[in-house]
């Protein structure tokens, strides 16, 4: 067990400014500060004299950005002893939610496990400390509670911040976390129970909110999920909902989980000679073409298809769990207006008529 | 410890021999240690150009030099055809597990091939013939659109003189030079000298043909799980790491890309 913590915000504020001194230090920034409540958040890294903001949920961009990037050169061509793991850079995150925590395990089982560990990742991931917050709100996309990922993390964090009146509770979550709040020790005070029972019923607050936001929905459940997948393999549900799909690739790209690149070679005459990964998107068509031009997802239906069979179907026998955290960033992002839950949903729908 | 799998190291193109219209076969040099199981894949680096998956075509048990037979068949391809002798190229891996050889001890082996599918098969034959008191006898079929795009011309007579060896090979567009069977590969597969109680069958070549040789191996009596599949799909980073090469629940590169047919039979389209 780790050790838990209040610090004012003035304190928190101070202590954010100490860390700045000692790494990049992202935070998320409210798009239209009047509206709080309302408006979306976006990282920003801070400056001299940018003050740190609460985002009451989930940000924009997804946590992965920071660890994987949109375009990148990752190795040098066999001419070059230059190790590219090595120039990574001190970096702090602030306003990582339970969801994205939650999704980025599995950016970790992608990138740290399997048959070879991505060093480059590794390195960034050692050099970034995750302060996580407890949601106090929630966007009408926010599904994570189907799944069963609590509003508020309890693990996968170096420092969580659980906002009170006056101040921020501060639980210690890693070995990192602690030795970071050891080397800063004025801005931290022992917490009081009536501290903790406020966190309590704030998280008892925001948790019966979102169940009430979702109960309406009667949303596919997690158990449920892979089989409904499985059964539902043939339905026309793939073909009524690609119908509005431009391939523009951003609900992969905004995808807390979404993993998949694309290794190419920049040219030689430019300077940036070397391996590239790109992001890459399973909703493009050219995505599993082969050399000699076969195709297997030659459809955008069995594109869609293929994007919900890796979630809930592969995750689940790889990793014993489906890879979405219910942060509805892919139905904000969709300019067909595709909605991941009303797509389960469907399945659920026509199988039922089935049967 | 920080080693980068998405760094290549270098090889030097040694020999470049012209197998049909299609395919060549590059001898390569890599600069540093690299070995490989037969079965396993590389991917090859054209600097500055692009990344494409090959099963070397050489025997696994000569370590200095590895033979990859290529089609010219995409972009990277057709420029890799036109790179001369001493070009440096990039090669990752290997990648994947490859042939499981200890399975194979003891039984009767059919190998079938079509076009450059039997490109890593020859891989395959090379290394049962380095320990051929293993196995009770080899089966050969190998099948190519025509005369002209047979490869291996010189080495498949002198296999087919091996000990324990049966080859037939086929075309399926006669011409008035070709003396040899005309027809599907799927012709040559009937009365199969192989006791079927104790074989298992091997099949590489395009998807199609793949298709028609398992319907008709479990025809003559092949068990799904001794039929070995070689899985094409599209690989990039080798690693289980990238998405493309996605199957059902496995990856392709990482699980594959042979597969028995029990491990693939009840996945969608696994011959597209
Ligand atoms: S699939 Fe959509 S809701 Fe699920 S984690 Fe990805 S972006 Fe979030
Ligand atoms: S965001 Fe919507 S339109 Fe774009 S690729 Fe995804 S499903 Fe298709
Ligand atoms: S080739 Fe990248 S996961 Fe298989």
């Amino acid at each position: 067990m780790y050790n838990i913590y209040f610090a004012k915000t003035e304190q928190l504020e101070s202590f954010a400014k100490e860390l700045k001194k000692l790494a990049r230090v992202f935070a998320p920034l409210a798009k239209d500060a009047q509206s709080p409540k309302q408006t979306d958040y976006l990282y920003q890294r801070l400056c001299e004299d940018t003050a740190l903001a609460f985002n009451p949920y989930r940000t924009v961009e997804p946590l992965k950005s920071f660890f994987t990037y949109k375009y990148e050169k990752v190795a040098d061509y066999f001419n070059s002893a230059k190790n590219l793991t090595d120039i990574t850079e001190k970096t702090v995150i602030f306003g990582v939610k339970s969801c994205d925590i939650a999704g980025h395990k599995i950016q970790d089982f992608v990138f740290l496990e399997g048959v070879e560990v991505d060093s480059l990742y590794r390195a960034r991931r050692e050099n970034t400390i995750i302060i996580s917050g407890d949601c106090t709100d929630f966007k009408e996309v926010c599904h994570c509670l189907a799944w069963e990922i609590m509003p508020f993390p309890s693990a996968g964090f170096d420092l969580n911040l659980s906002p009170l009146n006056d101040g921020f509770i501060v639980e210690v979550g890693s070995k990192k976390g602690q030795e970071l709040v050891n080397q800063h020790k004025d801005y931290f005070t022992p917490v009081k129970d009536t501290q903790i029972a406020g966190r309590n019923a704030k998280r008892q607050s925001i948790l019966d909110r979102l169940k009430r936001h979702l109960l309406f929905q009667n949303l596919v459940s997690k158990d449920q999920v892979q089989n409904l997948i499985r059964e539902g393999f043939s339905l026309d549900t793939w073909k009524e909902f690609m119908l509005n799909c431009v391939e523009c690739g951003g609900c992969n790209f905004i995808c807390d989980t979404c993993h998949c690149f694309l290794l190419a070679d920049s040219s030689q005459k430019q300077q940036q000679n070397g391996k590239l990964r790109l992001w890459d998107s399973c909703q493009y068509k050219n995505y599993a073409r082969v050399a000699g031009g076969a195709n297997p997802q030659k459809t955008r239906a069995a594109r869609l298809r293929f994007r919900f069979t890796k979630k809930f179907d592969f995750f689940v026998d790889n990793l014993g769990a489906p890879a979405c955290c219910g942060c509805g960033r892919c139905i904000e992002v969709c300019p067909g207006k595709i909605d991941i839950r009303e797509v389960l949903k469907d399945l659920a729908n026509k199988l039922k008529k089935q049967q | 410890m920080n080693k980068n799998i998405y760094k290549p190291i270098e090889a030097v193109v040694e020999d470049i021999i012209t197998e049909s219209q299609t395919i060549k076969t590059f001898t390569l040099r890599p600069k540093e240690n690299f070995s490989f199981r037969t079965g396993q894949f590389i991917e090859l680096t054209l600097p500055g150009i692009g990344e494409a998956p090959f099963t070397p075509s050489s025997d696994p048990n000569v370590k200095d030099k590895i033979d990859v037979t290529i089609m010219n068949a995409g972009s990277v391809t057709s420029l890799l055809h036109n790179i001369p002798k001493n070009s440096s190229l990039g090669i990752r891996g290997p990648y994947g597990k490859g042939y499981p050889l200890e399975k194979f001890h003891g039984k009767d082996v059919l190998i079938v091939g079509g076009g450059v599918g039997l490109a890593p098969l020859r891989s395959l034959v090379l290394s049962l013939f380095g320990q051929i008191d293993k196995y009770k006898k080899l089966v050969l079929r190998y099948g190519a659109r025509t005369g002209g795009d047979l490869i291996y011309k010189d080495a498949i007579p002198e296999w087919s003189r091996k000990p324990k060896v049966d080859l037939v090979t086929t075309v399926d567009v006669g011409d008035p030079s070709w003396k040899g069977h005309v027809g599907l590969v799927t012709t040559i597969l009937e009365d199969l000298p192989v006791n079927l109680g104790n074989a298992v069958g091997i099949v590489c070549g395009p998807p199609i043909m793949m298709k028609f040789v398992t319907m008709k191996l479990l025809d003559v009596g092949f068990k799904p799980k001794d039929i070995y599949l070689s899985m094409e799909k599209n690989m990039s980073c080798g690693l289980g790491k990238c998405g493309h090469c996605r199957l059902g629940s496995y990856y392709t590169c990482k699980d594959g890309p042979v597969f028995t047919y029990e491990e693939v039979k009840d996945l969608h389209d696994i011959w597209d």
